[in-house]
């Protein structure tokens, strides 16, 4: 599969489960994902880990160091798998992995490169010495606990948007 | 608990259900579609391939288990998590009292877990003095309700949404509503302030990974995630058998379990989790207990019974079965629902106990069709009814019929004569007031096979 076509499948199955993914193709169409995704929010956290994430430009009265009470996160996924569409966060580098599961909308950037076809692509390569906690997220928090109506939002994000760039 | 030696009464539990058409109907839409969204999530892939691997590393896994169990241990104690060896349910409850009284742990989240049920574990902590807060939504409804859960995947898939909201309205205070929407916000909003006021989570997990010390745990809802990584402490129970050998065996596991539980293509979210918080970084409990439950399981798999073990409980046994579709999981009266949980019981519980669920199968194999491991549950099944003959456990009507008819059946003299009677006979029976029985089973042919064909 070439990095085009594991790219495509990776929006595309991320956006069967829900999740909102847009491909960003410069730095003008990223920062414009950004801006629109962001728009709506009153308190938005993001680590600053990663230099996509050190990147993000957040008007200084929206930004808050406190993800528990954040209308938003904006981080970066150490990695991406196309075969199932999901987002991976490790506690690699000092980051809270829970930050993109408390505030109701989580903005999670994807580098292209980052992008693995299989499960067991991106399993193999942590197998030997995995980092503390490891986290798969794909689509938003679910349940279909009452009657098996599908509920977006139960304890974790309600909306996931998804930018790779 | 009631007496291990009693039987479940599962008949009159199927009787009483049978009759509530609100259950009938909730378990219907349920299995029905839970069944069909299994057919749809493994129509377009290589199943039987991966059902064929995932059986053949569950087998290897329990052809090694006490190795891979002392190599996960070895390597969850060097990732800093404690590692605590329960043999029964009551050792692995006091491990689990103990570790929250030492550190006068009043309250505890917990996330869905079937072996905690097994255990009885909220109980006994509640007898303790602790108490735990239910947090997959599911269970959370059945909680607050008293109940038991009826499934193991969707635990209050007996309750329809207006039974949901008047349990809201009474035990919550809140506003009565039938929204799956609403209701959901409600529940969340209460369990968020748990969350974040939590000093212990409990977990179970869905598997234990050998070759690095880790815990993987599946969730829809995220209450997985928080109930892991926000309070200080986590506890997780497990069964034994739960062990993969490495990381790399696990995509496996993630392309059979939710497939055939929910039939997604993965669960919204799966936590691996190695060991407590590392120094210098921001994610994980600072401190991460394992207790690793045997209770009867090494011995059950020294003898004939061991396939069962192969099972990741996802539930699809219980979706493809028809007694379970009809009764749902509660007239089973045990921790295990459904076809896995009859043979469950019976191997855990003893079959004393089991022994009248074992009339809970109709034996056509839709569960053994279904099952992502191929764990033969027909063939366990029809064992453990041959075994319930040979421990005198059958009914002493059944045991004289059934001797009567294999009398019978051995002199064609007496085997004619009896067809002959029954064709007499069997109509006036039916009127005379035995129509709740005799009813329900077919007339005799007015000619039987053999006159047919001769």
């Amino acid at each position: 599969m070439t990095r085009e076509e594991t790219i495509a499948l990776f929006i595309a199955n991320a956006a069967k489960v829900a999740a909102e993914p847009i491909h960003a193709a410069d730095d003008g169409q990223f920062q414009r994902a950004l801006d629109d995704s962001l728009a709506e929010s009153v308190t938005i956290f993001c680590p600053g880990i990663t230099e996509k994430e050190k990147a993000v430009e957040i008007p200084p009265d929206k930004r808050t160091e406190d993800y528990v009470s954040a209308s938003a996160c904006v981080d970066e996924a150490d990695a991406a798998i196309a075969e199932t569409g999901s987002l991976v966060f490790s506690s690699d580098k000092g980051r809270p992995v829970q930050a993109g599961l408390l505030p109701a909308h989580h903005v999670a950037l994807v580098s292209s490169e980052n992008i693995y076809e299989t499960l067991d692509d991106y399993f193999s390569t942590v197998a030997a010495s995995p980092p503390t906690n490891i986290t798969l997220e794909t689509g938003p928090s679910r349940t279909a606990d009452i009657e098996l109506t599908l509920t977006i939002g139960v304890h974790g994000p309600g909306r996931l948007t998804v930018i790779v760039f | 608990m009631s007496d291990p030696t009693a039987g479940i009464p599962f008949r009159a539990n199927a009787v009483k259900a049978l009759q509530d058409g609100t259950l009938r109907h909730a378990m219907r839409n349920a299995t029905e579609t839970f069944a069909i969204k299994r057919s749809e999530a493994v129509a377009a892939v290589p199943l039987e391939e991966w059902r064929e691997e995932a059986s053949a590393m569950r087998l290897h896994v329990l052809d090694n288990l006490s190795d891979y169990v002392d190599r996960f241990e070895k390597k969850a104690v060097k990732a800093g998590a404690n590692v605590h060896r329960a043999a029964d349910s009551q050792a692995a409850r006091e491990i689990i009292a103990s570790i929250l009284r030492d550190r006068s742990i009043g309250k505890v989240v917990k996330s869905k877990s079937m072996v905690s049920e097994e255990i009885h574990l909220n109980n006994y902590l509640q007898e303790q003095g602790v108490t735990v807060v239910e947090t997959d939504l599911g269970e959370y409804i059945i909680q607050i309700a008293g109940e038991g859960p009826s499934h193991i995947i969707v635990p209050a898939i007996h309750k329809d949404r207006s039974q949901v909201g008047r349990l809201f309205a009474e035990k919550l205070g809140c506003d009565y509503s039938d929204d799956p929407e609403i209701l959901t916000g409600v529940a969340k909003k209460v369990l968020r302030g748990e969350f974040l006021s939590a000093k212990a989570g409990i977990s179970g997990a869905n598997f234990a990974v050998a070759g690095s010390g880790s815990i993987a745990i599946f969730t829809n809802e995220g209450n997985g995630r928080m109930c892991t990584t926000l309070p200080s402490l986590h506890i997780v129970i497990l069964s034994i058998e739960k062990m993969v050998p490495s990381l790399a065996d696990l995509p496996k596991f993630i392309r059979l379990l939710p497939r055939s539980a929910t039939g997604q293509t993965i669960t919204s979210y799966l936590s691996v989790i190695t060991g407590p918080r590392a120094s210098g970084a921001a994610t994980g409990a600072k401190e991460m207990h394992v207790v690793l439950l045997d209770n009867g399981r090494t011995e059950i798999l020294s003898g004939e019974y061991r396939e069962m073990f192969k099972c990741i409980r996802c539930g699809a046994c219980l979706n493809a079965c028809p007694v379970y579709r009809m009764v749902g999981g509660h007239a089973y009266g045990s921790t295990y629902p459904g076809p896995m949980g009859i043979v469950l019981t019976a191997l855990l519980e003893g079959m004393e106990r089991a022994r009248n669920l074992l009339d809970a199968t109709t034996l056509c194999g839709a569960c053994g069709d279904v099952c992502p491991v191929k764990v033969p549950l027909p063939k366990l099944l029809r064992r453990l009814r041959e075994s319930r003959v040979e421990k005198g456990l059958t009914p002493r009507f059944e045991q004289t019929a059934m001797t009567g008819f294999g009398n019978a059946a051995k002199s064609p003299l007496i085997f004619h004569l009896g067809q002959n009677a029954s064709r007499v006979f069997w109509p006036a029976m039916k009127r005379l007031g035995l129509y709740q029985t005799l009813g329900r089973m077919p007339r005799p042919a007015s000619k039987t096979f053999r006159e047919r064909v001769s």
